[in-house]
């Protein structure tokens, strides 16, 4: 595949692992953009905060990103391959939408062939909530409880969520669920935080659903997140010991 | 004779009347319980109300410990931060509500119970915070029903409930002195009959994938144990829950079956405190 395409689909239907892996097999340069959906009727698309991007430019660390949507990367290295990912429920781009590029191709999930069928949900009215986490690092047996409770049920009917967080050992991992699937894809990145305070990179947990309990989210976040002496405690033997860090991806 | 032996109640009510009235429905009225009448439910007083008011005699659990002691309810096998910090809550409030006569009843309580060939322990001979789960060791889990000279072990404290039998046990020693010479060895087996741990389970907590409350009936006259499971009015206990400002995430964990904290990664860790 080359050339400048965009990938358009309704939230959870696949859209960014068949990016990743497109991207992944392409060997030439590779640029990645991600557009914000607009949904005539107002139904709620997917709410990302990020996490996608960073997921991808983890994985392929020479990834380029269109600085915007109205920069055309068609005239740019010959083989290039730029993916632009949209979320859309239908195939047809709103007129309100100003893609602002010129893409090759316009590929749909639920339309295109060579596109993987996956079930996808309808999104009625749904709430959307998400959290900043950027330097906050998760006790590993909490957040598995956490995100048990999550995607049981124990705050709310909810629908999607999405997480990065980060682990005292450096690690971090892409959380994604989906009602319509089965189990959670737990990602890992190939980056790793080193063991000096607190990690940098982008964290954030995204939720969607119907009558979210977000004080009590909150609440039990906060019981999940790591203090500085913990942290502390957990770092220190992997720098005097010079431990390697722990292998991901 | 029929007895029935109910352990964990853990201040859920509901579960207790629903568990007392089986046991009248079905004309048992020898009654042991195995501790942990409080921690985490929303109804310590009234739990320990109803046990005394009833007469059961009740050897002493591993919350029921933490509560008079100030334990704090063995943070050191929480098998997580947030576990740790609801249950360190739960200790609090229940702390809190429970009254000095009690509190008082709950220190009196012994750490185990004998009648006949029968002992009763919350966890095991050894500790209250010692787990006999069902998979453990076959030697270790004899020993733990021989060293308390016991044909019948029964405990509690997985909220599991399950009979384990001991068949054709044996155990063979042989001693050699340190300035004794080859062959001069004295050798000693032991047969044993059958021995049986029996865990009771859980009544305010069950933790065998359903929501109903467990206790066991043992037959000394037939020799046969029955696991009974007993629906009760669980959003009833979800309620008080919410009510009395514990974590929701207890009554939603108490709704769907799932204990209120996630299981030890070591279960056979034992608090040496």
């Amino acid at each position: 595949m080359r050339g400048v395409v965009l990938v358009s689909g309704p939230p959870g239907c696949g859209k960014t692992s068949w990016i990743l892996s497109r991207l992944q097999e392409h060997r030439g340069p590779r640029v990645y953009r991600r557009l914000e959906g607009v949904d005539p009727e107002g139904r709620p698309l997917a709410l990302d905060g990020g996490l996608d991007q960073a997921f991808l430019h983890d994985q392929i660390p020479d990834l380029r990103e269109l600085a915007d949507g109205s920069q055309d990367p068609a005239p740019e290295a010959e083989g290039l391959l730029a993916l632009i990912e949209l979320p859309l429920f239908g195939p047809e781009i709103p007129e309100t939408l100003a893609l602002g590029l010129r893409p090759d191709r316009h590929l749909h999930f639920g339309r295109d062939s060579e596109l993987p069928r996956q079930d996808t949900l309808v999104f009625g009215a749904l709430d959307s909530w998400s959290l900043d986490l950027v330097t906050e690092v998760w006790d590993p047996a909490s957040v598995n409880s956490f995100w048990f409770e999550l995607v049981n049920g124990a705050y709310g009917d909810v629908y999607r969520a999405k997480a990065l967080v980060n682990l005292p050992d450096g690690r971090g991992f892409l959380f994604n669920w989906m009602v319509s699937c089965s189990g959670t894809q737990f990602l890992p990145l190939r980056s790793v935080a080193p063991p000096h305070g607190r990690p940098m990179r982008l964290s954030r947990l995204v939720v969607q659903g119907k009558g979210l309990d977000t004080a009590g989210l909150q609440t039990t976040i906060a019981d999940c997140l790591i203090s500085d002496a913990v942290l502390e405690l957990q770092q220190a033997p992997r720098r005097s010991q010079g431990e390697p860090l722990p292998a991901t991806g | 004779m029929a007895h029935a032996v109910l352990s964990c109640l853990h201040a859920n009510l509901a579960a207790l009347e629903a568990v007392l009235d089986d046991i009248d429905r079905l004309g048992v009225d020898t009654i042991t319980c195995l501790g942990d009448l409080v921690g985490y439910g929303p109804q310590p007083n009234e739990v320990v109300e109803l046990v005394r008011s009833r007469g059961i005699p009740t050897c002493q659990g591993c919350w029921d410990e933490d509560i008079i002691e100030g334990l704090n309810a063995c943070e050191c096998s929480y098998p997580s931060q947030l576990a740790e910090r609801r249950g360190q809550l739960a200790h609090h409030w229940t702390a809190a509500q429970l009254s000095p006569d009690n509190k008082d009843f709950l220190a009196s309580l012994p750490l185990s119970l004998r009648r006949d060939g029968l002992v009763f322990v919350h966890g095991s001979p050894n500790s209250q915070h010692e787990y006999l789960l069902p998979d453990m060791e076959a030697f270790a889990a004899l020993e733990r029903v021989v060293s308390a000279g016991a044909d019948m072990l029964f405990c509690g404290h997985t909220h599991r409930p399950y009979v384990r039998e001991f068949r054709e046990g044996s155990i063979e020693l042989r001693l050699r002195r340190p300035d004794s010479g080859p062959g001069q060895e004295s050798e000693r087996r032991m047969d044993l009959p059958v021995r049986r741990i029996v865990n009771a389970g859980s009544v305010g907590e069950p933790r065998h994938g359903g929501t109903e409350a467990t206790y066991v009936i043992h037959d000394g006259d037939r020799d046969t144990v029955e696991i009974r499971q007993v629906p009760y009015d669980v959003e009833r206990t979800c309620r008080a829950i919410l009510a009395a400002g514990l974590p929701p995430p207890f009554a939603w964990r108490l709704r769907h079956g799932f204990e209120y904290a996630e299981r030890a990664d070591d279960a056979s860790h034992v608090c040496e405190r």
